[in-house]
């Protein structure tokens, strides 16, 4: 294709992406040198580094980091394990793949604020599994800021693991069949076709998985939402849902900017070596 | 992989895999329950699955008026849905080209609609399924528009530049959307857009098009250039060619870049919480219910969350093969 179709063809999304995404990433930096409120919206005040500073100087913005990458630890390993085992189970049948995949899309399509209510409703006093937690283990659940946090872990795990399982198990259907057969003629166990053969046909596919994984639970919001109430008294506030109440409840807008730059920059410092691995992988194809 | 012979092994695979299932629908269901019980029998200590069935709670999300004065409108809807999804079922078999049916039909259902309030009285929950609507409609039409086109560009053009806005677009997929939402509130407000359908649509476009570009390259990398070039040897332009030969090539590309992009417009909440004041989409009108302290809170948040969750299931349901196609691509860098 000439330079010039290319540029043609390009143009509308680049400018879309520099007018939509750059710009105001720009504006972000500039209006966290500024002290605003809801009250002086068309007159920011000038202070400079000021809420920067304060940001790393908060408390509660570590806390809020601290519990995001309890989550992150949480939650991505166990997409991948719990996503990998069941990708596995659906290999070994072939009746009634389809119901069982339709039913794990349920929960990963469903919006996501709705998906945290109906969830927090099963496990609220005189939901179902309240109550066979009560009767079987004679356990009362209390929302209090042990089980809340837990709560919020365990919702994404419910939602995402069926991401990971119809990935994984597409990738399972791709395995080279040569080397199946020569496993098999070996008489290699299930066991050593998955350690030689399955685990590292799949490699590229948990590193798609865990890099995707990461960059949304970073950003974890709606369910945090929903499950606190927006009470802070359950001590599970993650960096986004921090920054939103900084920025609509305590109304810092430019404190709030500052801070959410401040995650940005966090999240590139972790991404930066995938997206040279991408970059390098692309490059080999031109 | 080796598939086991085991009967037992077989039985136990079988059932981890339907209590799987049970795991993932249960909850739902048992909102659908909620939904249908009174406020004394959905705030009971102990579950109870059997009770006597009640609408009243659909009846209050979506009207303003008693029921049996709907029940004529309600009944000309349903034959009015019902026939125009026989229409579309039947497409192929009439004499009028397929995409002019279709397009009929969405404009049919969109004055449908629109329309309703003017005869019926709606409650508020019409109105943020009207702004849902609109946003998602909006969205996908300009990023799937903007997308295929870069997308295009990208798979032919052999350049290290376009593996630059490549990574760079998946630099941006990565970026916290609270980072681009708070100028756009802030812009908003200065600018009086705030609170508006084209501040949220821009907004969700900013936030999609990096994936959509990836995705909708990725399939048309598969195509072979052989297909536009001999269209080109023929006499079209490159946009012709692109527009003629390639996209209708690409309606299954198109298609599962649309469900995604559907998902990321529709269930958004964060940056329609923040950029709207009054007109709220769905996910925003369900979020007032989150907090407990009303008992009659539970039955009226079941009923929204069914009726908010029935739309996208049918629909994803329908074009299931594509999403999982989607999935399994893992193109979906995003």
């Amino acid at each position: 294709m000439p330079t010039r179709a290319f540029t043609f063809f390009v143009a509308p999304s680049l400018i879309i992406m520099l007018a939509l995404m750059t710009l105001p990433l720009l504006a972000s930096v500039v209006l966290g040198m500024h002290y605003i409120t809801f009250r002086n919206l068309d007159a920011p005040l000038w202070v400079g580094l000021q809420n920067y500073e304060q940001a790393l100087a908060d408390p509660e913005f570590w806390d809020s980091l601290e519990f995001t990458l309890i989550f992150i630890a949480a939650t991505v390993p166990t997409r991948i394990v719990l996503g990998l085992i069941f990708a596995l189970l659906l290999d070994q049948i072939k009746r009634f793949r389809g119901v069982f995949i339709a039913a794990a899309l349920v929960p990963f399509v469903m919006t996501p604020v709705v998906g945290t209510l109906i969830f927090r409703d099963m496990f609220d006093r005189g939901g179902p599994y309240w109550y066979w937690m009560q009767q079987l283990f004679d356990y009362r659940l209390f929302m209090d800021s042990t089980t809340v946090p837990l709560l919020i872990i365990f919702h994404n795990i419910w939602t995402a693991t069926p991401f990971a399982m119809i990935v994984l198990f597409a990738g399972l259907q791709t395995l080279p069949q040569e080397s199946l057969e020569a496993a098999r003629v070996d008489g290699a166990s299930w066991l050593r076709q998955l350690w030689h053969v399955a685990i590292p046909h799949l490699r590229s596919l948990f590193v798609f998985i865990a890099l995707i994984s990461i960059m949304d639970a970073y950003r974890v919001f709606d369910s945090v939402f929903v499950l606190t109430q927006q009470n802070p008294i359950f001590d599970a506030e993650t960096i986004m849902y921090y920054n939103f109440q900084v920025a609509l409840s305590f109304g810092r807008l430019g404190k709030a900017n500052a801070m959410s730059i401040l995650t940005v920059i966090g999240i590139f410092v972790v991404l930066i070596p995938f997206l040279v691995m991408t970059y390098r992988e692309q490059v080999e194809e031109v | 992989m080796t598939q086991t012979r085991s009967p037992l092994a077989r039985a136990v695979i079988y059932a981890v895999l339907v209590v799987f299932t049970i795991y993932n629908v249960l909850p739902f269901c048992w909102t659908i329950l909620n939904s249908l019980k009174l406020p004394k029998v959905a705030n009971s200590r102990t579950p109870r699955f059997l009770f006597q069935p009640t609408g009243e709670h659909y009846a209050d999300l979506w009207l303003n008026m008693h029921p049996e004065d709907f029940a004529p409108y309600g009944l000309a809807l349903l034959l009015i849905i019902f026939a125009l999804v026989v229409i579309v079922f039947y497409a192929g078999r009439l004499p009028v080209p397929n995409g002019l049916i279709y397009a009929g039909v969405a404009a049919a259902g969109l004055a449908l609609l629109l329309g309703l309030p003017r005869v019926v009285n709606t409650a508020e929950f019409y109105d943020y399924l009207v702004n849902s609507v609109i946003v998602t409609i909006g969205t996908l039409a300009v990023s799937l528009s903007f997308g295929a086109l870069a997308g295009y560009g990208l798979a032919r053009y052999r350049h290290v530049i376009s593996v630059v806005i490549l990574v760079l677009a998946l630099a941006f997929r990565s970026l916290p959307s609270l980072a681009l939402v708070l100028p756009f509130y802030y812009l908003g407000q200065l600018s009086g857009l705030y609170d508006t359908h084209i501040l949220l649509i821009l907004c969700l476009v900013a936030v999609n098009q990096p994936f959509t570009i990836w995705m909708l390259r990725s399939f048309f990398m598969e195509i072979p250039r052989e297909i536009e070039e001999a269209a080109m040897i023929d006499g079209a332009g490159r946009l012709r060619s692109f527009v003629s030969v390639i996209v209708p090539i690409m309606g299954p590309g198109i298609i599962t870049t649309g469900l995604f992009t559907l998902l990321l417009a529709y269930n958004d909440f964060l940056l329609a919480r923040i950029l709207t004041q009054i007109n709220w989409t769905l996910p925003v009108g369900i979020a007032q219910w989150t907090g407990g302290e009303d008992p009659g809170h539970i039955t009226l948040a079941a009923a929204g969350s069914v009726s908010v969750t029935l739309p996208i299931l049918v629909v994803i349901i329908f074009f299931q093969k594509y999403l999982i196609r989607g999935l399994a691509s893992g193109a979906v860098k995003g």
